[in-house]
């Protein structure tokens, strides 16, 4: 019984998040700025994270909780490392050179 | 016990789809850059920590359990931090908000040091 | 003996008892015996220890809460089909009066996962913290609010 139910309520969470997947593409695509697609980016990891962890819930299989938690580590260094490229393209930090040509 | 378990592991997964969905959504209804932000970061942040915690809940293993909810602990502790970090480089990379900001007690201060 | 010691041996105990040893028990009883703890701290616990563990607990189930509420918030104002009416975004200076680097981190993380705002940055003097709303009411409502919930919990924490 709880079988079933588990499987069917994997199968929507695997729709709904699909359905996130997508709109974040979306946004990465349309995304007017840089930082509105790094941001878009960000979602897109955490929505790509519960997509691995519903997969190991599905499963039955622990490893795929490691790669969920490696993403979400992935995409907090990423989006660490995109913010200070966004800031110091613009505003060449003192002492780093000036590549930050308009 | 086992069962009731399941049945919360699948609330929490169903609750943290539908709260990820949200996310995305407002990332793409939302006006402009900082709003989006607070999509991102809270509904997230939220969305990922619930389904993390149904894995915690169905799997029935301890380490297994435990590394999930150090996992929700990491999340809630690097999503702000995030948010924040790319917040503060926009603001001062010099993107602004949409003419709907009511007050921007940051933009003087900002403006001083981008000179 | 110090609570933690307290909390070990019950968890020990009650593994014995339900005949387990297997983590997920061992974690149970642990939950058990702190709760126990908690409601016999007066008969042998220094008042000290506990009392901020009684705090930081308090902060937790604040924020616990504080989230939820701000995650169903954003996902009704996402949904709303006429958002630009719904949306009052401000960027408002909060003065601080916690002063050291670990309050200010925790306060900030705090305020951006909680219902309608999201903290951007720091002054230089650590005086102000400038904080994104999302619908904004009023300013001094907003700085009221911060003043009055996280600040105080997170200075009884640290003090």
């Amino acid at each position: 019984m709880s079988a079933t139910v588990l499987s069917v309520v994997t199968m929507i969470a695997l729709v709904i998040l699909a359905l996130a997947l997508l709109l974040s593409v979306v946004r990465v695509i349309i995304g007017p700025s840089l930082p509105d697609r790094v941001l878009a980016l960000d979602l897109l990891t955490v929505s790509a994270m519960g997509f691995v962890g519903t997969i190991a819930i599905r499963t039955g299989r622990a490893l795929y909780l490691d790669i969920a938690i490696a993403l979400a580590l992935l995409g907090f260094l990423a989006t660490v490392g995109f913010a200070r490229y966004i800031l110091s393209r613009q505003r060449p930090l003192s002492g780093s050179g000036g590549e930050g040509h308009p | 016990m086992t069962d009731a378990l399941i049945y919360l592991g699948c609330a929490a997964l169903l609750a943290g789809a539908i709260f990820t969905l949200l996310a995305a959504i407002g990332v793409l209804r939302l006006p402009d850059l900082y709003m989006r932000m607070h999509a991102a970061s809270k509904a997230g942040a939220v969305g990922g920590g619930l389904i993390l915690l149904a894995v915690a809940l169905v799997c029935f293993d301890a380490a297994v359990a435990l590394r999930a909810i150090i996992g929700v602990g990491f999340l809630l502790l690097t999503t702000p931090v995030s948010a924040h970090l790319l917040a503060r480089a926009s603001h001062y990379a010099g993107y602004r908000a949409d003419e709907l900001m009511e007050i921007d007690e940051l933009k003087s201060k900002s403006g001083q040091s981008l000179m | 003996m110090s609570p933690a010691a307290i909390v070990i041996v019950l968890a020990l105990g009650w593994a014995a008892i339900t005949g387990n040893f297997s983590g997920l028990n061992l974690l149970f009883g642990a939950a058990i015996g702190a709760i126990a703890v908690l409601l016999l701290r007066r008969a042998f616990a220094p008042p000290r220890a506990l009392r901020k563990l009684r705090r930081i607990s308090s902060l937790a189930l604040l924020f616990v809460y504080e989230l939820m509420l701000s995650a169903i918030r954003v996902a009704i104002i996402v949904v709303t089909p006429d958002l630009k009416s719904a949306l009052r975004p401000a960027i408002v200076a909060v003065p601080l009066t916690v002063k050291s680097d670990a309050e200010i981190t925790l306060l900030a993380n705090l305020i951006t996962l909680t219902p309608g705002t999201l903290s951007i940055d720091v002054s230089e003097d650590r005086g102000v913290l400038y904080v994104h709303a999302l619908t904004l009411s009023t300013r001094e409502a907003l700085i009221a609010d911060i003043a009055k919930g996280f600040e105080i919990k997170v200075k009884e924490v640290f003090e």
